[in-house]
């Protein structure tokens, strides 16, 4: 398995304020100094992930006081040059808000030469909320998505001649990407998925598929991923096609990790606090399914916990490790926690891993990240099906207690 | 693929019509001058009422536009333009001859973009609160933004009239669909530029047709200064204010509204060496 160190580079001074993080905090509540000095942080914790043998991952949900990374390509180009070894990956990149989607094989291109191949890109939809910076159009969200998906990658592999496209919703006259990315055909490319339906997709091309603290419904993700990855290719998919994103806090103690885990626990907080009009703008979500959530009633959320009850909107962090968003203790229970619910979905390969969450401070994420390497890290990479055989949650539960 | 636009049922004395290859949903009831109306941001449904009191008077012919209602959205559509030429193959189609157009809000749009083009059939114009012009100030909008506030918020912005809040979760499934469909349908065709043609303007001296701007006093969505603009733009207008009367005039006055498009529409041309000039 590999691991991915992520954080969103969040601007925690602006979370005591009231009211939507991504869209109705005004730049007043900024003090650009102090944002910088986070960003640079920020920065100096993926070189380290990158020292102790972690994987680098970076996200975009337009420039926020939660999120304030505006571009994955922007942090990524600066890591393509100063870390040595990590894979880079952008996960993702919302294609159907970006005005310019050439502009963004240009910019997928350039960071892959630099890094000297070791850039991965995802292409997502992104998060509802950033339509109303970006302000492109929530209807036809996914139309323009894959046309500028089919534009990307035909530019990116591309190893003739120049070409134009008059599309439907994008026009050049003249697609000619310099300089061509080191990876061929181009960087492995990503998709998110949160239900069967996406992944089974997302296998169809063969991309990685990447869920999102999503808890027990990964299991359903892997599955459909698997067995559409075989209808199409003939043959399973290895372990690195998968990810699963999740917190992680790990210390020499459990108390110490629990209280380290609380201070994480902020995220879920700030990232749930979205004004309903902002969750669903009209048109983002299709009316067939949003006519289905409705009459489903929209306390029900997909995260449960393991006893089948939903996991509530102000859960605690056990409740959190019970729906398997949080993995928290020392590293031999966060090891134990990690491989009982990889044998509950059936493995995956990477784990993208919130090294760094909410308030939690630059000699903490150092500890956090260190211990997790030296640590958890190389029986991780050891892991395989064959460990699981014979697991039950009862077991891991019993030998973590 | 079958088309996920067959939806929701027709509404009561609504039939299918085909227009330009577009399965339009349409009511036509009562007799007299052909009457166009072009419904707003609440759909055909929120007019019913009117249009009852207008049949009285008239033959009128009411649309759900496309992606509204139970009106198929081709996938091509994605302007106010395409919708207007889609009505004005209508009036052909039909063969509307000396027809009043009326259209509230969104539709008052719709039909200041069907009338730059050309006023063919058309005798009078009535635009109640219409919507798509855009503002002189660029960093601030003339119209509320309702995307940016709760649907709630949205809907006791639009009208005085008292109106219990609009529970989702307990409409049945086609008017639930309805519902859904219409906020999508103001979405595609108003999300940007907001509920504005930036082009508009320019061309609304080309509307020869006498025209009448409606605007409610009260109306908390669009200042009442927003119409004047707009009569202001147009060669042969005038504007009238109603009293107790929010942006949704065929809710908040639907008696007076009828009453002041029958007086309207009686009225006789004041341009016509302007059309006859046009024309040419």
């Amino acid at each position: 398995m590999r691991v991915w160190q992520f954080s969103e580079q969040p601007y925690t001074p602006a979370w005591t304020l009231p009211g939507a993080m991504g869209i109705t905090i005004a730049p007043r509540h900024c003090d650009p100094a102090r944002a910088g000095a986070l960003l640079n942080r920020y920065l100096d914790e993926y070189m380290l992930a990158d020292e102790v043998g972690l994987e680098i991952m970076v996200n975009e949900h337009h420039g926020t006081a939660s999120c304030m990374s505006a571009s994955c390509m922007t942090t990524l180009a600066i890591l393509a040059r100063q870390t040595r070894k990590a894979r880079l990956l952008a996960l993702g990149i919302p294609l159907a808000n970006r005005t310019d989607p050439l502009r963004v094989a240009e910019e997928i291109a350039m960071v892959d030469a630099i890094s000297g191949g070791r850039l991965e890109v995802g292409l997502v939809k992104g998060a509802s909320y950033e339509v109303f910076m970006s302000n492109k159009h929530p209807t036809r969200f996914m139309d323009r998505f894959w046309e500028a998906h089919d534009l990307i990658v035909e530019a990116l592999s591309n190893t003739g001649e120049n070409f134009s496209w008059e599309g439907q919703y994008f026009h050049y006259r003249n697609v000619s990407v310099w300089p061509r990315a080191i990876q061929a055909p181009h960087p492995p490319i990503w998709m998110t998925a949160s239900g069967p339906g996406s992944a089974k997709l997302h296998a169809r091309f063969g991309y990685n598929c990447a869920t999102f603290l999503s808890g027990a419904v990964a299991r359903s993700v892997f599955q459909a991923y698997r067995e559409s990855y075989e209808q199409t290719h003939g043959r399973l998919p290895g372990e690195d096609k998968l990810g699963y994103l999740a917190v992680v806090a790990v210390a020499g103690s459990r108390e110490e990790a629990f209280r380290r885990a609380a201070t994480m626990k902020g995220y879920f907080d700030t990232s749930m606090r979205i004004d309903p009009q902002f969750r669903s703008p009209p048109g983002f979500v299709p009316v067939d399914e949003t006519l289905r959530m409705v009459k489903a009633g929209t306390n029900a959320g997909p995260l449960q916990m393991r006893n089948g009850q939903p996991l509530p909107r102000d859960a605690s962090v056990e409740q959190y490790m019970d729906a398997g968003l949080m993995f928290v203790g020392t590293p031999d229970d966060v090891f134990a926690q990690l491989r009982q619910f990889y044998g509950e979905v059936g493995g995956f390969g990477n784990l993208l891993m919130m090294g760094q969450a909410g308030t939690l401070d630059h000699a903490e994420t150092v500890d956090n990240l260190t211990l997790f390497a030296r640590e958890v890290l190389p029986r991780l990479r050891e892991l395989s099906l064959a460990d699981c055989a014979g697991e039950t949650s009862a077991g891991a539960r019993e030998r973590i207690a | 693929m079958i088309r996920d636009d067959a939806g929701p049922a027709l509404l009561e004395g609504a039939e299918r019509a085909d227009i330009a290859g577009v399965s339009i949903e349409l009511i036509r009831q009562g007799q007299g001058r052909p009457l166009v109306f072009l419904h707003g941001m609440d759909g055909l449904e929120g007019s019913l009422d009117l249009l009852r009191r207008l049949s009285r008077n008239f033959e009128v012919v009411a649309p759900s536009h496309p992606g509204f209602g139970a009106s198929e959205l081709p996938a091509s559509f994605d302007t106010v333009d395409d919708i207007a030429y889609l009505y004005l193959d209508l009036i052909e189609t039909l063969d509307l001859a000396d027809a009043i157009v009326v259209g509230m809000s969104f539709g008052g749009w719709i039909a200041a973009e069907m009338l730059i083009k050309s006023t063919r059939g058309i005798s009078h114009a009535v635009l109640g609160a219409p919507l798509g012009l855009r503002g002189p100030d660029r960093r601030r909008n003339d119209i509320t933004d309702i995307f940016m506030m709760p649907a709630p918020a949205a809907e006791r912005l639009m009208q005085v009239t008292e109106r219990p809040d609009v529970n989702l979760a307990a409409m049945d499934t086609s008017r639930l669909r309805r519902t859904l469909r219409n906020r999508e349908a103001v979405s595609l065709f108003g999300w940007s530029p907001y509920l504005n043609d930036p082009k508009l303007r320019q061309r609304l001296h080309r509307i020869g047709v006498p025209t009448l701007v409606l605007w409610g006093a009260d109306d908390a969505l669009i200042p009442p200064r927003y119409g004047e603009s707009y009569a202001s733009a147009l060669p042969d207008a005038r504007l009238h204010t109603i009293d107790r009367c929010g942006h949704r005039i065929h809710v908040d006055q639907p008696e007076q509204l009828a009453e002041l498009i029958l007086q309207f529409a009686s009225t006789g041309r004041t341009r016509e060496a302007k059309h006859a000039r046009l024309a040419v």
